[in-house]
Formats: C-alpha cells, structure tokens, sequence
C-alpha cells in the first residue's frame, strides 16, 4: 500500500468539502430544519401518530437518511466528475496509487461527508425535538454504512458519467425517487399492496427502516433484514466502483 | 552496456476503430534527451499518455528500466515525472499546496517535500505566486507550474507534452536552458514537440512519427545529412576551365561565377571544397550555406511540411 499516497488523496478529498461547507454541510441542516418546522407546527395536528410514533419524530429517521445519502453521493459523483472535465484525474493516474487506493480515498472523503451530515441532522432532531434515541452507536453505525454505499454509489455515477448533465439525470431519476418512495414520510402499510410489494425492491426501503428502528424501535421491514441489506448494498457498490475503476473503462482511454 | 530508460516495442492503439498508432517501437537510453517529433495528430500524445497509464493500450508491450509498466505500475510510475499537453484546473488550493499534494501522491510526506518544492518553486520563478489558485496564473506561469508538478518527486525520467506551446520567446529559451540543466544532471528527457528548432537544438536522438508510425529516428544531424540537402554557393571573382575535372567527385551546378553544391554534411564538406578552389588559383569571394533541417527530413519522407 502507498499509505502516504492514500492519505494525501483522502485528506485532498475531505479538505475540499470542508473548504466549502457552505455549499456541502449547511444546505442538508437548513432544509432538515425546515421539514421538522413544517411538519411539525402544521401537519402534525392532522397526520395522526403513526406506529405510536408522532409523524415529526417519525420521519426524522428518513430525513436523516436522505441527508447522508444525497451528501456522501453527491461528494464522490460530483468529485469524479469534476475531475474528469478538469483535467486533474491524470495527476492521480499517473502516479503510483492503486485502484484500490484511489477508490478507497474518493469513497472515505464521501463516506465522512455523509456521516457528517447524517449525524448533524440526527443532533438537530435531538435538539429541536427532542427525538429520542434509543441505540445510538447502532444508528451511528447504521449512518455509517449508508454513507459508505452512497459514496460508493456515487463513484460508481461519477465515473460513469460524462457531463454533469448526465449525472443530474442519474440523481434525479433514480437517486431521489427511490429516497423519496423508500418511506421516508411514510409507513409502507399505509400503501396499497403492489406498491408495498415494489417497495421491497427498494434498497433505501430498508436504510430507512433500518435506522428508524435503531432510533424509534420501529421498523416495517424485520430490522435484521435491514441491517444484511444496507451490509449487502456497501459491499456492491464498493466493489462495483472499485472494480470500475480498476478496468479504467470510463476514465482512462 | 547502456542501459534503456523507456522501451516501446510493437505498441498499438485504435480509438473507436480508427487507429492512432500502429506497431511504434521506441528505445531511449537512460540519460538520453529524446524528442518525438510529429504533426498534429501524429500520435505523439497517445504514445506518451500510454507509457504514463493515462490511455489503455491494445497491444504492444512497454518497460521502463526493464519492468513492465502495467505488472510494476508502481516502480515505473514512480520514475516518471510528466507534465501533459492539457493544462489542469483547480480552484480550491493555493499551488503550493497543489504540489504537496503532488508529492504525497507519489509517497512523500510534505515535511520531506518541504525543501524541494520550496526550491523549485524558486528555480522555476513561482515563489511570489506559492499562495496563488491556479486560475491566477498567466499561461506560461501554469506551463511552468506543470513542470514543477512532474519534477517534485525528482524522478528519473522526465516526460513533457508539448512544454513550450503557447509560451513566449524568452520563456522559451529559459526552459530550454533548465531543460538542459536536468539533462546534464543524468536525467532521461522525452519531449514531445512540432516546433523544429525545439528538437534540433534539444534532443540528442528523435522519433519522428507521422499517421501513427515511426517514419524515421536518429540523431538529428544524422538524419539531416543522410538526407543529402545541405547546399553550399561558392561565389568566385576568378575561375578557370580546369576547376570542373577538380570537382568532379561533387555534385554541383555552375551559373558563371556561382558555384552550387549539393551536400550531406556541410560543415565537413565546405573546408574540403574551399581548399580544393583556393589551391587552383581561383578567388573566392564569399560563401553561403543553406542547411537542411528536420522540416526538410520529414518533407522529403512524407511529401509535406510538419506544421502545415
Ligand atoms: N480521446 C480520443 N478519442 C478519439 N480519438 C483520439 C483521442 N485522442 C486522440 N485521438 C486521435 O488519435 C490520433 C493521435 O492523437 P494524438 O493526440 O496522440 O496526437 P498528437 O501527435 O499528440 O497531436 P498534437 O500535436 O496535436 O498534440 C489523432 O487522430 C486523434 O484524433
Ligand atoms: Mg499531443
């Protein structure tokens, strides 16, 4: 292993999110902020408790989630990418670091990215809310994984991807909508069956349930099930981008 | 025994199905100035960007100091140094920091790059703009900047995509000057060039590669006096009819007082004949040489000029 080599990229990696958190950390806290206001000031009188759950601490899990997604993919897509159209991939390519190595940096950058904001979002709650949580090394952990598969995720899109036209369309159409459909604002029971049925093809389905049950101890899908398939999903897409970037199919020519 | 730095044998490359280069060999020995020369197009860069792992190659096999570059990507890589044709863009950190980085990439903690990137930065006239983004740079700044970035973990080989396109003369000639420096300091240099002078004046053997294939390689004056081209004009005040049985092992058109020779070697070739003039009794008033040039090489190999 070039240990130096790794680190150098990995603290370019997290140094760059760092420098503008403007643009990376406050966006997800504000708008978290906002959806806990919303919804808790208005539609909590209306909405009736779900599971025995007040519908704001309720989707609090969700939003937490789609926080650490949207950051930990979003820093690993758009950083590829960029560096792609930038010129600066061949820097790192012509040096001696592994696939592995360069893999690993991008996706630990992503991963602390993700962390960071899953976690500041999940303190917001406590703060503002009061959510109570009921393991919080598990929802840590739980926080963790999610990163590590978006980051990864992400650098799957980002090598992929060839403008950033191309990338917002991958997120749009496909990122957003499953965050969106996995349940975040919703129980699945409160479906009708076919939809619940698509929904267990929804890998984020069972993210969010996951860590909904880790916080509230609530969950619909069994949070053992969960726990495999957020373990399954970091390893495929880990290995998907690692091995994506080993053929050096979409970055080299 | 000279040892080879860079050895390219039967490499080849297709993009799309269209191929950039087919069956290249290229030998340079370690510590040599080698130039690949070549117009646009000519798959210069494709050569380069595949020594340096940015491009997959389709067959062909190439080592440097003798290990593969793809099974001991991490030995040969770490011996190059290269500054692409395309400059990069960053805007988040100053270059200093750039070039840490740059170091840490190839193992080097930026204590130990420390000193070395403080004096290149120095040599290479950025120190004022250590703290500067990279947009803040004039074109030739960044040009020289690229340059730090190959050297900063001293590597054996230095390889240079195009170094002085778009930089003006005088920074020109002082990148030639440094570029010699290293040189002389035992470094390999490939560069890469259509400017003529460039390789004449730099390289100690070229390549020069047209449509994907080496046409012809070797030392410079080599190819320019195999070429048969250079011209010597002999003006003369006084001349007499025995002059033509002297001359006879040259070839040369006589227009009265003008004497026209065609010649491989000029330099040698011109004491020889003036000696065999002067002897005769003949005066000679003055002496033109045209010389021939790698343009003219490549003109009579390919029928066209290399930058039209
Ligand atoms: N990324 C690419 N995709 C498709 N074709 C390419 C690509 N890069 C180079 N080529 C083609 O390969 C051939 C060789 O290009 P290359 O860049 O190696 O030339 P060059 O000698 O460096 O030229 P120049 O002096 O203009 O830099 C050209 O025909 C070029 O169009
Ligand atoms: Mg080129």
């Amino acid at each position: 292993m070039n240990w130096i080599g790794l680190w150098t990229l990995t603290s370019r990696e997290v140094g760059r999110f760092f420098s503008v958190y403007r643009q990376t950390i406050l966006p997800g806290l504000i708008s978290s902020a906002l959806y806990i206001l919303i919804f808790g000031f208005t539609l909590q009188q209306r909405i009736a408790e779900i599971n025995g759950v007040p519908y704001t601490l309720f989707i609090l899990p969700g939003l937490i989630m789609m926080n650490t997604l949207t950051n930990a993919s979003s820093n690993t897509a758009s950083s590829m990418l960029q560096m792609k159209l930038l010129q600066q991939l061949p820097d790192i390519l012509t040096a001696p670091l592994s696939s592995l190595e360069i893999s690993l940096a991008y996706i630990i950058g992503g991963t602390v990215r993700g962390f960071v904001n899953g976690t500041l979002v999940l303190l917001l709650g406590v703060l503002l809310i009061g959510l109570p949580v009921s393991s919080p090394i598990f929802s840590l952990g739980y926080i963790f994984i999610v990163a590590w598969t978006f980051s990864s995720m992400g650098l799957l899109l980002g090598q992929l991807a060839d403008s950033w036209d191309q990338l917002a369309m991958m997120q749009n159409f496909f990122l957003t909508p499953l965050s969106f459909l996995g349940g975040i604002f919703y129980s699945i029971k409160m479906l009708p069956e076919w939809a619940q049925v698509l929904s267990f093809f929804n890998p984020i389905y069972y993210m969010i349930n996951g860590i909904r049950f880790t916080i509230l101890g609530i969950s619909d899908s069994p949070p053992i099930i969960s726990f495999w398939m957020a373990l399954a999903m970091a390893l495929i897409f880990f290995f998907s981008a690692v091995a994506l970037m080993k053929s050096g199919r979409k970055i080299k020519l | 025994m000279t040892t080879s730095a860079v050895k390219i044998q039967k490499l080849s490359k297709s993009y799309n199905g269209s191929e950039a280069l087919s069956d290249i060999n290229i030998t340079i020995l370690d510590g040599q100035f080698f130039g690949l020369l070549g117009p646009n197009g000519a798959g210069k860069s494709t050569t380069i960007n595949i020594l340096t792992g940015l491009v997959r190659k389709d067959s062909g096999n190439i080592a440097v100091f003798g290990k593969d570059i793809e099974k001991d990507y991490r030995f040969t890589r770490s011996q190059i140094g290269t500054a692409q044709q395309e400059l990069s863009i960053d805007w988040f950190f100053p270059i200093e920091k750039l070039l840490q980085y740059q170091a840490g990439y190839y193992g080097i903690s930026p204590k130990n790059a420390k000193e070395r990137i403080e004096e290149l930065l120095n040599r290479l006239g950025l120190w004022s703009k250590r703290k500067s983004r990279l947009r803040q740079l004039s074109g030739g700044m960044k040009r020289r900047y690229q340059l730090a970035k190959a050297l900063v973990h001293d590597p054996k080989i230095i390889i240079l995509d195009e170094p002085t396109a778009g930089i003006d003369v005088e920074l020109r000639h002082e990148l030639w000057d440094y570029l010699r420096q290293l040189h002389q300091q035992g470094k390999t240099i490939l560069l890469t060039t259509h400017y003529i002078e460039e390789a004449e004046l730099l390289c100690e053997y070229v390549s020069i590669i047209h449509r994907g294939k080496v046409i012809t390689e070797g030392a410079p004056k080599n190819l320019i006096s195999q070429m048969g081209k250079a011209g010597i004009t002999v003006h003369l005040t006084k001349w007499d009819d025995t002059l033509p049985a002297l001359l006879q092992s040259y070839s040369y058109t006589q227009n009265k007082s003008q004497l026209h020779f065609t010649v491989k070697d000029a330099e040698t070739e011109i004491s020889k004949i003036i000696s065999i003039i002067s002897k005769n009794g003949c005066q000679i008033q003055r002496v033109e040489t045209t010389k021939s040039s790698l343009e003219d090489v490549f003109l009579s190999l390919t029928g066209r000029g290399i930058n039209e």
